[in-house]
């Protein structure tokens, strides 16, 4: 996922653990695991990845685990090998055949059929 | 609203609307609801799918070893072993299958195995699900948990 721009991007390489409230203008890439809060564009939560407490964003991408609270302003993708415990805000969903959510979800829609 | 707690009298009453209310609509529930209390029910598993056609309103329990199509408005319980709520079909109360497609409208309780919600559907309740798919675009609310 490194672009060749890699300005106001976090990544999280496998293994590492982070602990604490960080703020990312661009991509926030996680193979390894965050605990606390992390608000960026667009997250991408990678297989091995996990993040542990609040997760902001307008795009959010999940191949790893999110547990506790996940808020979406634009899309949230749930991939097969991705899990997602908590509070789920989102204004568009897709979860492909495999992936798990478990919890409350609330749509902020602007549209209500 | 209904009453998920007297099965057999919303039976009748969705029987004579049945009769009377939509004489129009075309219904193959009456075979699924005349069912429910034959003992063979489990040994013949019908192949056709029971159809709730569009513009038709059902108030009352549905069970069907069966696949059971919705394109109308199903207000009750429904278990079926698979159910299809189409584009325009709208179910609210209680729903127990194994194979749950949404393309619709789903308000209420929901307990099936695989969950395969479609791009312009709506859910909002319990759901407990085995494996779920939801295709961009589908819209989900409520509790979400494992079986």
């Amino acid at each position: 996922m490194a672009e060749s721009n890699q300005q106001g991007c976090l990544f999280v390489g496998e293994g590492v653990v982070l602990k604490g409230n960080f703020i990312v203008p661009d991509i926030a890439s996680i193979s390894g695991t965050i605990e606390g809060e992390l608000s960026a564009k667009q997250v991408i939560v990678e297989a091995s990845g996990t993040i542990r407490g609040k997760v902001t964003g307008e795009s959010i991408d999940v191949r790893g685990e999110v547990v506790e609270y996940l808020n979406s302003t634009n899309s949230l993708i749930i991939r097969s090998t991705g899990k997602v415990t908590g509070s789920i805000h989102y204004a568009e969903i897709e979860i492909e055949k495999g992936g798990h959510i478990f919890g409350d979800l609330h749509t902020a829609s602007h549209s209500n059929s | 609203m209904f009453s998920k707690k007297h099965p057999e009298l919303i039976i009748e009453d969705a029987t004579d609307n049945l009769t009377e209310d939509l004489p129009g609509a075309i219904a193959e529930v009456l075979d699924t609801a005349e069912g429910v209390n034959s003992p063979t029910l489990a040994s013949r598993t019908p192949r056709k799918p029971s159809i709730i056609s569009e513009g038709f309103e059902f108030v009352g329990t549905i069970t069907s070893e069966g696949t059971l199509n919705i394109a109308g408005v199903v207000k009750g319980s429904i278990t079926a072993k698979s159910v299809l709520i189409d584009v325009e079909g709208r179910v609210e109360g209680e729903l127990t299958t194994d194979m749950l497609m949404v393309k619709g409208v789903v308000v209420g309780d929901v307990k099936c195995q695989e969950l395969n919600v479609g791009p312009r559907a709506f859910m909002d309740g319990t759901v407990a699900y085995q494996n779920i798919h939801i295709q961009r675009g589908g819209r989900v609310a409520g509790k979400f948990t494992k079986n």
